[in-house]
């Protein structure tokens, strides 16, 4: 399972699994964001490369702007990947995390 | 454990699904599962994206002995495509000039322990080991 929803203040949740086959289903979300805002990572268990791209994809578009992604309460596990993919050095990545959730 | 999938991002589910009996079955860590998961799907996805056509399956085999998790993925009826020679995409670039894609082989070999590719026949193997950390 995979879903994401935008709150009345304009952050993003994503939760569950967001593999290749949730793309079409993320870009309809990010593709309208056009000033920074944040992504909140609390309730996703797991991303692939496939959901890194579209974040780096939506980064690269908002910077032109001035704006950008402020992505929030990672789990380790999914922060471990962005530190390997040297995300941190294209986004900004707090670092207060969630505690990892059971791979289900 | 071994199971078959049809070569197509549709079965990514399935996929995962029989990853997570194979998790559960292995008594493997959350941290390498995740790993796991990581590389299968890069590995499953690159196989859909390289050869759309033909309704030839993969067959994914999961097997621990001791702490080593070994994943052995075929592809068949197939060209070669060999994974482990992929260019490692520059990750000190700055943010105009990173590239999109190019970065699930990367990362996927910086959380395995090794990775290798054999061809032969139309058909492509893909073997990876992944150290348990319990």
């Amino acid at each position: 399972m995979f879903s994401i929803t935008v709150g009345d203040d304009g952050e993003i949740q994503l939760s569950g699994r967001f593999d290749a086959s949730r793309v079409e289903q993320a870009e309809a979300i990010f593709n309208r964001v056009n000033s920074t805002c944040k992504v909140n990572f609390s309730d996703l268990q797991y991303i692939s490369s496939a959901g890194l791209g579209v974040l780096l994809k939506t980064q690269k578009r908002l910077s032109a702007s001035g704006h950008s992604l402020i992505l929030i309460r990672m789990n380790k596990l999914v922060r471990d990947v962005f530190r390997i993919a040297r995300f941190d050095l294209v986004f900004q990545i707090d670092e207060e995390q969630s505690p990892p959730l059971k791979m289900s | 454990m071994e199971r078959s999938f049809k070569r197509a991002l549709t079965a990514l589910d399935d996929v995962f699904g029989f990853l997570d009996e194979a998790m559960m079955a292995c008594g493997v860590d959350a941290a390498s599962a995740y790993a796991v998961n990581f590389a299968v799907e890069e590995f499953f996805t690159n196989m859909v994206k390289y050869e759309p056509e033909g309704d030839h399956t993969v067959s994914i085999n999961v097997e621990r002995e001791e702490n080593r998790l070994t994943v052995r993925m075929v592809d068949t009826g197939v060209r070669p495509f060999d994974v482990t020679n992929a260019r490692a995409p520059d990750l000190s670039a700055s943010l105009e000039d990173r590239p999109v894609g190019g970065l699930g082989l990367h990362i996927s070999k910086e959380l395995l322990d090794s990775v290798t590719y054999e061809y032969g026949k139309g058909q492509s193997t893909i073997t990876f080991v992944k150290t348990l950390e319990t």
